[in-house]
């Protein structure tokens, strides 16, 4: 042992890892955006991508409300905020948290045992995994968002810009809480293609329109089974001052979303440490 | 690629290889619940969407509930069929150099993808059955006339060539790019939202309308529904299936020119 590194014991572990941490994340955007570079006309296409995915869906909110001018008392502006605020939270976890939806694949693959044996917390060494990630959606979506508030003309007022970070933050939670979990499934059935295709699904379709649509059983499993409807509907509610008439929550329930969030995560995070002891590989 | 068959031309072997690619699809049976479950929760999300829509507004003329939950329960139904890529063994071939193998073989080899991809679509066109009774479990299908549905089938048929054709193009690419997978993406959402999958086309502002039945996307999805709902009318038939065989012609015409450039300048990549 040298000096050196008897210094670096002294500063503490805690500090330590979390600088090693930080290193190793910087390291993951950096081969990111090499990555990017590298395949530049790829990388665009995937760019043009994200703008038709989220264009299309956009396109068709607007050719429906249209030629029927409300929804449940919902018209296009506010339908465009509401997609914002999904989109945004969508976006923030798709480009942090990518490596996540990749876990089944490791496992599958046998990969997963070589992040075990690494000198990180396994589920950091997940995230941290390169990918071909760009924050293209991410911009793509902040500029959506810039642009649905003002069109949906919430106020802008400092509750707002308070607040919205925080809902953004609670809906990127969610998600990371739903696709964790499928991942800890992953653990014990070595193939959740499916469940995690329809999970995927029941995300968008289920957050494109007002809940207000759905029976009632359904709009209890959104609101408090997988609380999709705390990532953009009951705070699109609450910005926008709908009533709903939903269970009979009150309209700031909108802003509980982050608390929901890190309760549902909390959760899943658990179930994955769970899963994580139990884990013994397939077997390669 | 008639001058690499020897000799007279024999059908057979095509239908071994469709029937090759139905029984490797049957070996992906998660892939099978997978399909039926997200079919059944969009049929269960377009019926509340429509039935809250028509609750509250003015029905668009000649197109009530009814109709427009059929027209969208059908759709639904022929994605299952014609949302499948039947060309991707191309791509994947062309990716890792073992389409080199097809060539040496005495087949005509746009014709062995065609088999293999109709065998694969065949499979999936048997969800069709699990999935229509999951659907009417849900909503109410309308029945056609005889007259409506025979060129309900015909439309859907050229409609099924006419997505073929789309996706051997793209796979086609892949003799140039190597890359295919964002440029099949953009255009399966575009097919969807311009095709008339996910909004019917007659909903869309009128300027906009005369365009999009212009278009290929149109001739995948919107024709055949719309003669399924009676939105097209019997004396427009001709019109309308008339412009798919247009759409068949100058695709297929691509395909052809696009399969020949290609294999002249084919790059396997190591070996």
């Amino acid at each position: 042992m040298g000096p050196q590194s008897r210094s670096r014991v002294a500063v503490g572990p805690v500090s330590a890892t979390a600088r090693r941490a930080l290193a190793v994340y910087g390291q993951h955007w950096r081969i990111n955006l090499l990555t990017a570079l590298e395949y530049r006309e790829n990388f665009l296409l995937w760019a043009a991508f994200a703008v038709v995915y989220h264009g299309s869906a956009i396109a068709a909110l607007w050719v429906v409300l249209h030629a029927f001018p409300s929804m449940n008392g919902w018209d296009f502006r506010d339908m465009a905020f509401l997609y914002g605020l999904w989109m945004l939270a969508h976006a923030l976890h798709d480009t942090l948290f990518f490596g996540v939806g990749s876990v089944p694949e490791y496992v599958r693959d046998g990969e997963f045992d070589r992040l075990l044996i690494r000198p990180l917390d396994t589920l950091f060494a997940v995230i941290a995994i390169p990918g071909q990630v760009f924050p293209d959606e991410l911009i793509l979506a902040l500029a959506y968002f810039g642009a649905a508030t003002w069109y949906a003309q919430v106020r802008v007022d400092a509750l707002f810009v308070l607040c919205v970070p925080f809902v953004i933050a609670g809906g990127t939670m969610i998600e990371l809480a739903i696709n964790l979990i499928v991942a800890t499934i992953a653990f014990w059935f070595v193939r959740v293609d499916a469940i995690r295709w329809i999970v995927l699904q029941l995300e968008s379709e289920f957050t494109r329109y007002p809940i207000g649509i759905y029976s009632r059983g359904v709009r209890l499993f959104l609101t408090f089974v997988i609380p999709f409807a705390f990532m953009n509907y009951f705070p699109a509610a609450y910005f926008l001052h709908k009533s709903h008439s939903t269970f009979a929550l009150p309209a700031a329930a909108g802003l509980l979303a982050p608390l929901i969030g890190l309760a549902f995560l909390a959760v899943a995070y658990g179930f994955w440490r769970v899963g994580l002891n139990r884990y013994q590989g397939v077997g390669h | 690629m008639a001058a690499l068959v020897p000799g007279r031309f024999r059908f057979a072997p095509y239908i071994e290889f469709g029937k090759k690619a139905i029984a490797r699809e049957a070996t992906y049976r998660f892939d099978v619940f997978t399909s039926i479950g997200s079919f059944a929760l969009r049929v269960y999300v377009l019926r509340m969407v429509w039935t809250a829509l028509y609750a509250r507004n003015a029905a668009p003329p000649g197109l009530p509930l009814h109709s427009i939950l059929t027209y969208s329960a059908v759709a639904l139904l022929m994605g299952l069929v014609l949302d499948v890529d039947q060309v991707s063994s191309l791509y994947e071939k062309l990716h890792d150099g073992s389409i080199i193998s097809d060539f040496m073989r005495p087949i005509s080899v746009p014709l062995y993808f065609f088999a293999d991809g109709t065998g694969e679509v065949l499979f999936h066109a048997l969800l069709i059955v699990p999935s229509l009774a999951l659907a009417l479990l849900i909503v109410h299908i309308d029945v056609p006339s005889a007259g409506a549905f025979a060129a309900f089938v015909l439309s859907l048929l050229l409609g099924y060539f006419v997505g073929f054709c789309v996706n051997f193009i793209l796979n086609c690419t892949a003799f140039w790019t190597l890359e295919i997978h964002a440029a099949q993406l953009i255009v399966t959402w575009l097919t969807d939202l311009l095709g008339g999958e996910l909004v019917p086309l007659v909903l869309f502002p009128a300027a906009l309308q005369n365009v999009l039945y212009a278009l290929p996307f149109a001739a995948m999805f919107s024709t055949p529904l719309l003669i399924y709902v009676g939105q097209i009318a019997p004396a427009r038939y001709p019109a309308a299936i008339g412009l798919q065989v247009v759409w068949l012609l100058v695709l297929g015409a691509i395909c052809t020119l696009m399969w020949r450039a290609g294999v002249r300048r084919v790059v396997v990549q190591g070996g």
